[in-house]
């Protein structure tokens, strides 16, 4: 099946995200909490990416790594109590579209 | 299973950077680049930052500095309130001494610039100081020789001195100065002891290159009606008393020693260490950023190298992926075969990376004289971000490669 043009608007926010996401790793921020907190926090941001890469070729795997890289995120910025407006925004945006995936999981390719 | 799979998929990897050497080493330069510059800059402002708060913190943390004015910073500093305030008097340290209750020590100190001299040897612009007899208890020094004063020596304004290491080796060399007679400002006076080296600081806070005299010798030569003299009055609070509730009693006190009226501003500043370090908190937040925008844009940069050269790569292979497929390779093994060498080529640029700037901070050590190491923490962060940056800007080559189709892909020329 074809990839739904919602999914593939998702994937370039994601896409996008991602490229700004990505320093965060290094910053000042994020390194002062901790020896290993980089680290944890860029798996997580790579893990999104690969999911978004999954996605875009319309994968089970990638619905699934996308849901599992939302949650740990969402633990992870509850850990490190950085809980701001964004927060909550990107709870609701990725509730949303945990629910569209759910609707669409059973005609994606189940191959990797 | 997986672990034979992965073994073989970097074996692969490993032959393809060694059989294009100049490509490999092309495309990790860029990485390299970007871990060097972002991890250096992060050792340079962990070393500053370092430096600057040990400086603060020798300054003690429960002390807090009666002066003209107020360590505040920022473009909209009042001089024009602070500048008609008397400075600290050494008659105010001994009203104090006599009604403080909170308080574990307190000292007096002014100092200027002077000439020391011993026979043929002279330091020019010493830093000389007056001091009360309760000084050592506030000032963290240990004495390498001699011993401090006593309190006589203090109260009737003897001609002695102590000397900081770098005065003692540049006047002494070879010698043992304790016992010598010198020249301080033109007045004679003898060296009873020496105080332990404390190497460089970048806020000037050190003892190397100061003198120390009683304050009522010092008198003879300092002018203490000068501000320059920068009159200070240390209070070192008791152990269970906080900053906050010596801070109250000490407001209450020089306000009755100076007979300012309820209603009148104070003419006087209680500085305390916290003041200074909040000054330089948003100073490194600043500098961090910065390092941090520098190296974000090396890093993508070279990022998207990797993710070229992987994309050259894969095109280049393509036949070599259709036999591997024929041959009844598995989409995942051909995926972590392109993954493993994009990871394994930024991490041996981000190993690189950390090389150089263990390197160079080597070499700025000895030039600079200042403690910069690479720190663990750093080490970490650029292998985690060289890895993360080779799985990003890999994983869309690699995966493109595994989901070729065997026929067309050993059709391709």
């Amino acid at each position: 099946m074809k990839r739904p043009r919602i999914i593939t608007a998702f994937c370039i926010i994601g896409y996008l995200s991602v490229i700004f996401t990505f320093p965060q790793v290094f910053s000042p921020a994020i390194k002062k909490l901790g020896l290993f907190v980089p680290a944890i926090f860029g798996v997580l941001v790579a893990a999104y990416f690969i999911a978004c890469v999954g996605l875009w070729h319309f994968k089970k795997w990638g619905a699934e790594l996308y849901l599992i890289s939302f949650f740990s995120k969402t633990f992870f910025y509850l850990i490190i109590r950085d809980t701001g407006i964004s927060f909550y925004f990107g709870i609701v945006a990725a509730f949303i579209f945990s629910i569209i995936l759910i609707r669409y999981y059973p005609k994606m390719d189940k191959n990797l | 299973m997986f672990l034979v799979l992965l073994k073989e998929s970097l074996i692969f990897a490993w032959q393809s950077l060694v059989s294009n050497k100049l490509r490999s080493f092309l495309s990790l330069l860029g990485i390299t680049i970007g871990i060097f510059a972002i991890i250096l800059v992060f050792t340079i402002v962990d070393g500053l930052e370092n430096n600057i708060r040990g400086s603060i913190q020798s300054l003690g943390n429960n002390v807090v500095y009666i002066q003209k004015w107020p360590w505040t910073f920022g473009p909209d500093y009042p001089w024009w309130k602070y500048i008609n305030r008397p400075t600290p008097k050494y008659y105010e340290l001994d009203e104090l001494q006599k009604r403080c209750k909170t308080t574990q020590a307190i000292a007096y100190r002014l100092g200027a610039r002077k000439t020391i001299k011993y026979k043929s040897n002279s330091i020019k612009n010493a830093s000389v100081a007056g001091i009360s007899y309760e000084f050592y208890k506030i000032k963290n020094f240990d004495l390498s020789d001699g011993r401090y004063f006593t309190q006589n020596e203090i109260e009737a304004g003897y001609a002695v001195v102590i000397i900081g290491a770098n005065i003692a080796a540049g006047l002494f060399p070879n010698q043992d100065p304790v016992g010598k007679e010198i020249i301080i400002g033109g007045r004679k006076a003898n060296v009873i002891g020496v105080i332990k080296k404390e190497g460089e600081s970048l806020l000037g806070i050190s003892f190397d290159y100061q003198a120390i005299t009683p304050f009522n010798f010092a008198r003879y030569i300092i002018d203490t009606k000068s501000e320059n003299s920068d009159p200070t009055i240390y209070v070192k609070a008791k152990n269970n008393i906080s900053n906050i509730e010596m801070m109250d009693e000490l407001t209450g006190l020089m306000r009755a020693i100076r007979k300012i009226k309820p209603i009148a501003e104070p003419n006087f500043a209680l500085n305390e260490t916290s003041l200074l370090s909040k000054g330089f908190d948003s100073l490194f937040e600043i500098i961090g950023i910065a390092g941090w925008i520098i190296g974000g844009f090396s890093i993508l940069v070279g990022g998207f190298g990797i993710a070229n050269i992987m994309f050259v790569s894969v095109k280049e292979r393509t036949n070599l992926i259709g036999i591997q497929k024929s041959l009844g390779a598995k989409n995942i093994f051909i995926l972590i075969q392109f993954l493993g060498e994009s990871v394994l080529l930024s991490f041996i640029g981000g190993f690189f990376g950390l090389l150089l700037t263990y390197i160079i901070t080597i070499l700025g050590k000895d030039a600079v004289g200042m403690d910069i190491g690479l720190t663990g923490t750093n080490i970490i962060l650029g292998f985690t971000i060289s890895i993360l940056i080779g799985i990003i800007s890999g994983f869309i080559p690699a995966y493109s490669a595994s989901q070729l189709d065997p026929v067309e892909a050993i059709r391709t020329n």
